[in-house]
């Protein structure tokens, strides 16, 4: 179960309908499963079917967590043309076994889904590995 | 001392340590120190040439090594190395590429479909028996929705007067064979279709062999010596056939479900010769075939996807003058010689000689 509010939710997909049509990725800070900080991040491959973390800002966001003491709750990710779910290279590519990988689709782009997956594999680097869909609970926006 | 990040990933390497101290005056020699004390851990960093895996970002006081001078990267008294995995990914190498992605978006978003009935017709095997007047539409709808491989049987070539409803054949097709024009323009729609040319009549003695290579069979053919090889084989095949017929200006289709029916059911045998005219002699709206053969295009990518109710013990009627859509239910006769309680057709037999005329397969 990963917890987070509309806001955030509503964050992750107005930045995916602004990168179209390349794929956007970002990280997701937070404590026990509930996502406090939606940190946006630039995608370093520029590309409509593929995604890497700009290195500066990834090592931004790691310092940032520490530093507020936040967990990696999630890596998240969109996917323009096809569904929220892991591709092959998502599969290959994942190597945060701790984190959940979020998937937004904008295959209907009125309507953008998210979906949030852990993706277990006996090593990092391993090609393949098991996909877990991991529920979202969306809360209502603080008042 | 060089204090070193060790990610998540890589602690259970460390023994859980977060931050591991080194001395050591490049990265490269990091690595190697690191190594010594932890083994295991640079092969998770580089590869057989020492090259360091893409997905490893190594850091210098928060700069990429890339930016610097990679491994080489001089390293100084109390310099903050991290390592940090990559986060990368990606639709790329997904179900579908970025064009599938485009050229099914409209499947893709039908719920009902998703991509994953759309994966289902890019696996599916769909055998045509006729390039012609009922082919054609078929042909042309089943390759653009991705039907993934599509037989085509047919030994004829186009003529000039098939030119008036046979829409996968071209003028400047004239003379060729059918099933090779019949490729070029399903492979112009839609590259993502293996058309499979079968440049043959169906016949006894193939019907098995190929039909038995594909998973439904749409039949488009224009004679009745085809069209019982077609039930017969399909029956002792188990494949579903999705039957259509024109004739003038009326046309009609049904779903024949191996062991829910067939062809035979409803006309044990076929009518004396000559007693039915055929296209040629009888003459056809063009645009029929377009109507029925798009229905059986319909029936067959619902099989396939396993959606709605398939036109199965229903015979659909099609009167193009009145513009009419009539429905008979039809049923497993018990009687019925091939799929009835005690068949007499229990192999393929001759089917010219027991229709009384030659077979010819394409569409009428
Ligand atoms: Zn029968």
């Amino acid at each position: 179960m990963v917890k987070l509010t509309a806001a955030q939710r509503q964050d992750i997909f107005a930045h995916a309908l602004e990168g179209r049509p390349n794929e956007v990725c970002g990280l997701l800070g937070g404590r026990e499963g509930r996502v406090h900080k939606v940190y946006r991040t630039r995608n370093k491959a520029n590309s409509p079917v593929r995604y890497e973390i700009e290195p500066q800002d990834l090592i931004r966001c790691h310092l940032e967590l520490e530093a507020n003491d936040m967990e990696l709750v999630g890596i998240y990710h969109s996917h323009v043309f096809s569904e929220a779910y892991p591709s092959n290279t998502d599969v290959r590519l994942a190597y945060y076994p701790d984190a959940l990988y979020l998937l937004v689709s904008l295959m209907d782009d009125g309507n953008p889904i998210l979906r949030a997956f852990r993706i277990l594999k006996a090593q990092p680097t391993d090609e393949r590995g098991e996909i877990a869909e991991v529920p979202i609970e969306v809360e209502a926006a603080e008042l | 001392m060089v204090k070193v990040y060790i990610p998540t990933v890589l602690r259970k390497i460390t023994n859980g340590q977060t931050r591991v101290e080194a001395e050591a005056a490049d990265i490269r020699s990091l690595l190697d120190r690191l190594e010594a004390r932890f083994p295991g851990l640079k092969g998770q960093l580089v590869d057989s040439q020492g090259n360091l895996f893409r997905f490893v970002n190594v850091y210098v006081n928060n700069r990429e090594v890339d930016e610097l001078q990679g491994l080489g990267t001089p390293l100084r008294e109390e310099d903050e190395v991290a390592l940090i995995p990559a986060m990368a990914g990606g639709a790329v190498g997904g179900a579908f590429s970025l064009e599938q992605g485009l050229r099914y978006a409209r499947h893709i978003i039908l719920p009902e479909i998703g991509g994953q009935g759309q994966r289902k017709l890019l696996r599916s095997k769909v055998l045509l028996i006729g390039a012609g007047g009922l082919g054609s539409p078929a042909a042309l709808y089943l390759g653009a929705a991705g039907v993934g491989t599509m037989g085509i049987v047919d030994f004829d070539t186009v003529d000039l007067t098939n030119l008036h409803r046979q829409i996968l054949h071209g003028h400047k097709n004239i003379g060729r064979l059918k099933v090779d024009s019949a490729r070029e323009t399903v492979n112009d729609i839609n590259p993502d279709v293996q058309v499979v040319p079968h440049r043959e009549a169906l016949t006894s003695a193939n019907a098995l062999e190929i039909i038995g290579q594909y998973d439904l069979v749409v039949n488009g053919c224009d004679n009745f010596a085809t069209r019982y090889l077609a039930n017969d084989a399909c029956y002792f095949l188990k494949k579903p056939l999705v039957d259509g017929s024109i004739f003038r200006f009326e046309g009609q289709a049904t779903v024949f479900m191996p062991g829910k029916g067939c062809y035979r059911c409803l006309f044990p045998a076929p009518p004396p010769p000559g007693a039915v005219p055929s296209c040629a002699e009888a003459g056809v709206l063009g645009v029929l075939p377009g109507i029925i053969g798009v229905i059986q295009a319909i029936e067959t990518i619902k099989l396939i996807l396993g959606l709605g109710e398939p036109l199965v013990n229903r015979l659909l009627l099609f009167d193009s003058l009145a513009m009419e859509f009539r429905e008979v239910k039809i049923r497993r006769a018990p009687d019925c010689p091939l799929c009835g309680d005690n068949p007499t057709v229990t192999e393929l037999i001759d089917y010219e000689a027991f229709c009384g005329g030659p077979m010819a397969t394409t569409g009428g």
